[in-house]
């Protein structure tokens, strides 16, 4: 896809103009609040369990180099062809090579965030594949040519009646309601499964202790993704790997919850090395590829790799007023709402992505909400310091508070002048101003305090005397 | 005992009614309120927007004007906030960074504050008026005391948006950079609130006050906006309610 973030703010201006998509969202970020607010108030001893998941990542993150080896040795043992991919050309290049090598024509994917990244769909297509998305989500915004809106959810911006439509219009299949559509996907979907030469998913986790690839998901078109195809490829971002099944079980205690509000998902496979002798299913041949970009140097920033904890749950998104107000599309990457604005700002050029740190009023409902606890406000400021890209605001009321009489002087200035802040939208270099009076009443420079306060204490000097 | 106000500059020039009724809940408490003069901005602008030397300077300023001993009490949750975080602006092992976390240890939102304070829990306040509370994202885990403040007002019906502490769109910066987002949530926010029917608007944080109450008057339904120190004082007896 292409990379607009640094159009970010026309498209979020836009975005919350569109009143359709307003309302999707408000619909959608309440259930998915609903159901978490509902599995955490049924979740005993749920403070002690996130403490354990975050030790679980945190753990992952500390020893990470020690990890990944003891993984890659692991899954080579189980039979796994591991590859390591520096960046998302050098994983499109395995993974369309793995492609060529087997001949594969027809390919099936599970839902997967980092093959977003990598744009892994228009390389296996130029390579002469043909690429099916088999998450129904996913099959929908592929089938309208969109990336997904959401971690989770990647169709979440569409109605039932947007898909209705869509799916006449380019399956010329018809139906109206939510089971007639699902069905209509499912059946076009089977063939495609049937047909496929070739499985490629993400990794929710890769466990080092044992080489196993873990992956959650209510539909199972990730698990036939896997075990249909005679090969299957799986591609993970470094930074999911945990050390042991212990401590997937600790992180999976709270994914779905956070995730979807469900004590588990419907499906969690566990997949170490493909199908073995004696075995009856799995793919003949699995392959791990283990991405960087951009991660390493991220690992090295002692405030900003809390960010690489994250398990893609999307609690952050659906609590963040921002995310409920213009969506995914918006943010101009695969990531949206504070994760992502934290995972592009970090994964992309800098000069790409100066505005989405500050999309964000610092409220902290993703801090709060995070089973991981990643502290999103804190990093983002941390990103906003890094980017320096002070304003002239903010330069000229710096400099006026570290000078109390000049700041008196001038507030005095403007209160003698313009006591109803009048003049405020009309003053050069302050951008955005303007728009802020025309849609709130600004406030008025009154009697200042310290005068007021000198008068009380003198007259309750007199009164005294 | 002795207190030092700490008037953030939204309030000193915009909204001095705060800090007036914040001296006088305090001094019917007993508390003798000391104003160190000097004060301008805590440094929160310049943290927010990324520049770290401005904020720094700042907030090596107010370990200056908030030098002598005692607590520290402030009108505004985030820029209490924003005293708790001056350690992180200095290394650890420097005199600034012992001093930061001196101050930010004695540094205290009005509302916490005052439940500290013995007498607190009779103060026989009483109001009659439909109040409602915006629960500011900036509190933190101040976030009940307001609130218990309000309870023991009798009189005053407390009442709550229908998503109380969500953000009001404000964000300092992020208003003007992001305006049609901000005025979004700020519609979000003014339609909860004016669906309770409430006489005045009440919050602990300034900033949520003059967004909200701006917004208000915008959509042609104005409300008086009043820090908890206001709706105290004037249940007090203290000051005349200012909507009458």
């Amino acid at each position: 896809m292409e990379v607009t973030t640094s159009q970010f703010r026309a498209q979020s201006e836009k975005a919350c103009r569109d009143m359709n998509l307003r309302a999707v969202l408000d619909h959608t970020t309440r259930y998915f609040q609903a159901k978490r607010q509902a599995s955490l108030d049924a979740f005993d001893h749920r403070d002690e369990h996130f403490a354990r998941a975050r030790a679980a990542r945190l753990n992952a993150l500390a020893r990470l180099p020690e990890l990944l080896e003891e993984l890659e040795k692991n899954a080579t043992a189980a039979g796994v062809t591991v590859h390591w991919a520096a960046d998302a050309a050098e994983a499109r290049d395995i993974i369309t090579g793995i492609a060529k090598e087997e001949n594969a024509k027809v390919i099936v994917k599970g839902k997967s965030m980092v093959t977003e990244e990598i744009a892994l769909n228009p390389a296996l297509e130029a390579a002469g594949a043909e690429v099916w998305e088999t998450d129904l989500g996913e099959f929908i915004v592929q089938l309208a040519g969109e990336p997904p809106s959401h971690i989770i959810a990647p169709a979440v911006h569409k109605s039932r009646a947007d898909v209705a439509t869509l799916f006449a219009e380019k399956l010329n299949l018809h139906g109206q309601s939510i089971p007639e559509l699902t069905l209509l996907a499912r059946r076009a979907l089977r063939e495609k499964f049937l047909a496929a030469d070739m499985g490629i998913t993400g990794a929710n986790m890769a466990v080092a202790e044992t080489g196993s690839v873990i992956l959650v998901e209510n539909e199972g078109n990730i698990r036939m993704s896997t075990t249909c195809p005679r090969v299957h490829v799986a591609l993970m971002s470094l930074e999911k790997v945990a050390a042991t099944m212990q401590d997937a079980a600790d992180i999976l205690r709270v994914l779905p919850r956070s995730a979807t509000g469900q004590k588990m998902s419907s499906y969690v496979s566990v997949l170490t090395g493909p199908r073995h002798e004696g075995e009856t299913d799995g793919a003949e041949r699995m392959h791990l590829v283990i991405l960087d970009n951009g991660r390493s140097r991220i690992m090295a920033d002692p405030v900003l790799r809390e960010a690489l904890a994250c398990v893609r749950c999307g609690a952050c998104l659906n609590v963040c007023p921002v995310y409920q107000t213009i969506g995914g599309h918006a943010y101009g990457w695969i990531y949206s709402g504070p994760i992502g604005s934290l995972l592009s700002s970090m994964l992309l050029p800098p000069e790409h992505t100066r505005d989405l740190p500050y999309g964000c009023t610092l409220c902290g409902a993703c801090k709060r909400t995070c089973p991981l606890s990643i502290d999103h406000p804190k990093l983002l400021l941390a990103l906003r310091a890094a980017g320096n890209t002070a304003n002239a605001l903010g330069a000229a009321h710096a400099l006026l508070a570290r000078h109390p009489l000049a700041y008196r002087f001038a507030v005095g200035t403007a209160r003698a002048v313009d006591p109803k802040l009048d003049l405020l939208p009309r003053l050069p270099g302050l951008p955005g101003t303007a728009a802020f009076a025309a849609s709130r009443r600004p406030p008025e420079l009154k009697a200042s305090f310290t005068s007021r306060h000198g008068r009380l204490k003198n007259a309750a000097k007199k009164e005294r005397s | 005992m002795h207190a030092h106000l700490f008037i953030p500059c939204l309030v000193e020039d915009c909204h001095p009614e705060a800090a007036v009724a914040m001296a006088a809940v305090l001094e019917h408490l007993n508390v003798e309120v000391r104003h160190p003069s000097g004060q301008t901005c805590c440094g929160q602008l310049a943290y927010k927007t990324g520049d770290l030397p401005n904020a720094r300077r700042l907030a090596a300023r107010y370990l200056d004007v908030f030098s002598a001993p005692g607590p520290v009490v402030c009108p505004s949750g985030s820029c209490v906030k924003m005293v708790h975080t001056y350690p992180e602006l200095f290394a650890p092992g420097t005199p600034e960074h012992a001093r930061a976390r001196d101050l930010a240890a004695r540094t205290f939102e009005f509302c916490a504050f005052v439940l500290t304070l013995p007498g607190a829990d009779s103060l026989g306040a009483r109001l009659n008026v439909r109040a409602c509370y915006h629960g500011s994202c900036q509190m933190g885990e101040g976030a009940e005391a307001p609130r218990t403040l309000l309870r023991a007002v009798q009189g005053l019906t407390l009442l709550e948006a229908e998503r109380p502490d969500r953000c009001c769109g404000f964000g300092g910066v992020f208003s003007l950079q992001f305006s049609a987002v901000s005025e979004a949530l700020a519609d979000d926010k003014c339609r909860e609130i004016l669906a309770r029917e409430p006489d005045v608007l009440v919050s602990a944080e300034p900033s949520c006050l003059m967004n909200i109450s701006g917004r208000l008057a915008r959509l042609g339904h104005p409300l008086p906006a009043l820090h908890v120190a206001q709706v105290l004082a004037a249940a007090l007896g203290k000051e005349t309610p200012p909507w009458k």
